[in-house]
């Protein structure tokens, strides 16, 4: 044991790290950096970033329904939801202003949880820097809907259960339909009871 | 031309003469003692250009290692473990300042008096002889091996009881 | 291409003297050797940051900055842009004068070192015939404007660091004069350019440093200069984890950048300085230009000290002094005697004599750094 050789061998140790971060591979012990703007790692699909809203087919046909559970549910209260009116004061079940203040939202995703209509999800997208915070960062309803294609990009287990499930309801709920109708149809014609009460 | 250098390098002189003069008097008279200190680095800067304008490289060097890098730092060193260290009402005079100016007063008497009485040789300009370093340990090691044997047994002395001192148990 | 430089000048030289005097040619051949250095100092500074940058990110397997430029080689000027534009903070009751002087004062003693350094043959700015004792005066200066700045911020981390600092810069300047007197001895002179010449042997690889007390100098020389300049793992003065940045705490923006600036500028110059003394300075085999052999020297002695900096945890304060005054100093002064022994005697008396007199040294050094075993306390309340 000679005085120093400690150091010596600490010294060969960084000096195998400088020379193999040139000639080697990120595997071999070489740099494993990714350069991110140019080069990225491909995303994790169970990552989660800020919620969007789902649509189907065309942005008007948007699963959201505008009950404010989620809204309720935020902890710290991001979601703002106004209810959209018709001409006559009725209340439609889709909403007019949908706000999600992205300053204040932190991630936690209880919205995707509570979501009973499969409308609210988990976005991907966390490059949203932005040199204004008051108006870039507060999304409207425009910014944040999304469509179930992206959706199914992104989250492709998720998506296809959620579909499957939605799926099937729709089927069972045709079903119904078809046995409401059979059963109509097979005794007398009566008057239908509610032919415009709302399907859901 | 040549001439004309030389005025130069004489004015450089006299105001390296000129600083170090206003350097001691700053270090005599800042209230501030660490500022005392530093200007008084400054005096000792300008008489190693002194020795340098009189063509005595060796010496002005060192002047600076010996005085300006280990003295004086060990001076401000000790400076920075006093208290009151910049406190502005410490008085600069005590009852002593009289008979110290006398002293001081006698001392350049004397000075002046052995400076004008020890005839100087007189050189003509340009023929100073060069003293390398090779010389000066020559002399060192010959002519004045006694002096310096002395000056080495002091320091060896000195070293000595600073470890005395500062050893806890006695030895 | 060994003498380019010397023929540029030569040339502009030349070119001015068709309508200038004698006495003004003299002035401008001084004017253009410190525009030289003055330019080369900084240029190797902001230069030496990105290669600590770069290598020490290297050893730790990250790719060290690559974004301003190809390789991150405008990074300096990006650093350097940044710096002047940063605001200038002085603390509410600093010592204004102090604090001013002190960056401004250490950068001369790193840039007046310059002046002696051989960087090729024919090119040493000034040729001293006592050029490394200007050296070690001139640098062992460097503590006073460190005072100053730690004094002068009236910050308690800056005046510990500053403490640090000289108290560490006064023990290893000891060792370190010491081990490069072997060196000179055997020259016979001061002059950096003698100390050159006497290592041309061998077709320019006769170095000191392939000798074996040369070798030993070399290393004990080398250890002494990074202490000197502060760096890992002696920089306690600047230990982040204890006394935030140490003396320069309360700086910032361009005052901040020049006390950086003198630390590199120390480090190249403690590096050059070790590479006249030990590595034959400018001179190698003929392949290629002296200035080249000479850079390339320096460099990779201050590669060996970003390495040092790459692997090595810091000091603490009492291992930092013990190194100096019980290992390095005694093994300078070991080495004299030894060195003395092998050049002026000869035959087997020289081999056995220097063994015998290595043998010594090292029982006498291991008896000296012999562990401290405080002897056994008996604690009569704290049972």
């Amino acid at each position: 044991m000679i005085f120093g050789s400690g150091i010596l061998k600490g010294m060969l140790v960084t000096l195998k790290n400088f020379t193999s971060s040139y000639f080697k591979g990120p595997d071999e012990g070489g740099l494993f950096t990714v350069q991110y703007p140019e080069k990225r790692l491909p995303e994790k699909e169970n990552f989660r970033n800020f919620p969007f809203l789902v649509f189907d087919n065309t942005p008007d046909n948007l699963r959201c329904v505008a009950c404010d559970i989620c809204a309720k549910e935020c902890p710290p209260k991001c979601i703002y939801i106004v209810r959209e009116f018709d001409k006559e004061g009725r209340p439609l079940k889709r909403p007019a202003t949908f706000d999600i203040d992205l300053t204040v939202c932190m991630n936690c995703g209880f919205c995707e949880e509570a979501c009973p209509f499969d409308a609210i999800y988990m976005d991907h997208d966390f490059e949203i820097a932005n040199a204004d915070r008051h108006d870039k960062l507060l999304y409207h309803k425009d910014d944040l809907l999304k469509s179930n294609e992206y959706f199914r990009k992104i989250r492709p287990t998720n998506a296809s259960a959620v579909d499957a499930r939605r799926h099937e309801a729709e089927e069972k709920k045709k079903a119904a339909a078809a046995a409401v109708a059979a059963k109509a149809a097979a005794p007398k014609p009566t008057p239908p009871a509610a032919p415009n009460s709302p399907a859901a | 031309m040549i001439s004309e250098m030389q005025t130069g390098i004489q004015i450089g002189i006299y105001l390296v003469m000129a600083l170090s003069v206003f350097a001691a008097l700053a270090a005599v008279n800042l209230p501030n003692i660490f500022h005392a200190a530093l200007a008084f680095i400054g005096t000792l800067l300008g008489i190693a250009g002194i020795f340098i304008s009189l063509r005595a490289d060796f010496l002005a060097l060192a002047h600076i290692l010996i005085y300006v890098g280990a003295v004086m730092t060990l001076v401000i060193f000790a400076i920075m473990l006093t208290q009151r260290l910049s406190d502005p009402n410490v008085r600069q005079h005590n009852n002593l300042s009289a008979p110290a100016f006398l002293g001081g007063l006698a001392f350049l008497t004397l000075m002046a008096k052995l400076i004008y009485t020890t005839p100087w040789p007189v050189k003509a300009a340009g023929t100073v002889p060069h003293v390398s370093v090779m010389d000066l340990g020559q002399a060192l090691m010959t002519t004045y091996v006694f002096p310096f044997e002395v000056i080495s047994v002091v320091l060896i002395s000195a070293l000595l009881g600073a470890i005395v001192i500062a050893k806890k148990d006695p030895l | 291409m060994d003498q380019i430089f010397v023929t540029l000048k030569s040339g502009i030289l030349d070119q001015l003297g068709r309508f200038l005097p004698d006495w003004a040619l003299v002035v401008h051949s001084v004017l253009i050797s410190i525009t030289a250095i003055a330019i080369l100092g900084p240029v190797t500074m902001m230069y030496l940051t990105l290669l600590e940058r770069k290598v020490v990110g290297r050893m730790q397997n990250r790719p060290g900055p690559n974004r301003v430029g190809k390789w991150g080689v405008l990074q300096p000027i990006a650093d350097g842009i940044k710096m002047l534009t940063k605001e200038d903070i002085v603390p509410l009751r600093a010592d204004g004068v102090l604090h001013f002087l002190a960056p401004v004062l250490i950068v001369m003693p790193a840039l007046l070192v310059f002046a002696v350094i051989p960087f090729g043959r024919n090119m040493t700015p000034v040729n001293l015939n006592i050029g490394f004792l200007y050296f070690i005066a001139v640098s062992s200066t460097s503590a006073i404007p460190i005072f100053m700045a730690s004094w002068g911020s009236r910050n308690k981390y800056a005046l510990l660091g500053g403490m640090r600092v000289i108290a560490q810069m006064i023990s290893y300047e000891v060792p370190m004069v010491l081990a490069a007197v072997p060196v000179l001895m055997l020259t016979g002179s001061l002059s950096t350019n003698d100390i050159v010449t006497a290592q041309s042997g061998w077709g320019g690889l006769q170095w000191f440093a392939l000798t074996p007390w040369g070798f030993a100098g070399f290393i004990i020389f080398f250890l002494c200069g990074v202490a000197e300049c502060n760096r890992s793992p002696f920089d306690l003065a600047e230990a982040e984890s204890e006394i935030i940045a140490g003396f320069h705490t309360e700086y910032s923006g361009m005052k901040f950048a020049l006390f950086y600036m003198a630390e590199f500028m120390n480090s190249f110059t403690v590096s050059a300085i070790c590479t006249t003394l030990f590595l034959g300075g400018w001179q190698g085999p003929g392949f290629l230009p002296s200035w080249l052999w000479f850079f390339l020297k320096t460099y990779s002695l201050i590669f060996v000290m970003i390495w040092f900096r790459g692997t090595l945890p810091r000091f603490r304060i009492d291992q930092l002094m013990g190194l100096a005054w019980k290992l390095l100093l005694p093994m300078t002064l070991a080495n004299i005697l030894i060195a003395g022994f092998w050049h002026f005697t000869h035959g087997w008396i020289k081999i056995a004599g220097s063994i015998a007199l290595v043998i010594a040294s090292y029982e006498g050094l291991v008896r000296l750094n012999q562990r401290y075993t405080p002897e056994k306390r008996v604690y009569t309340f704290a049972e």
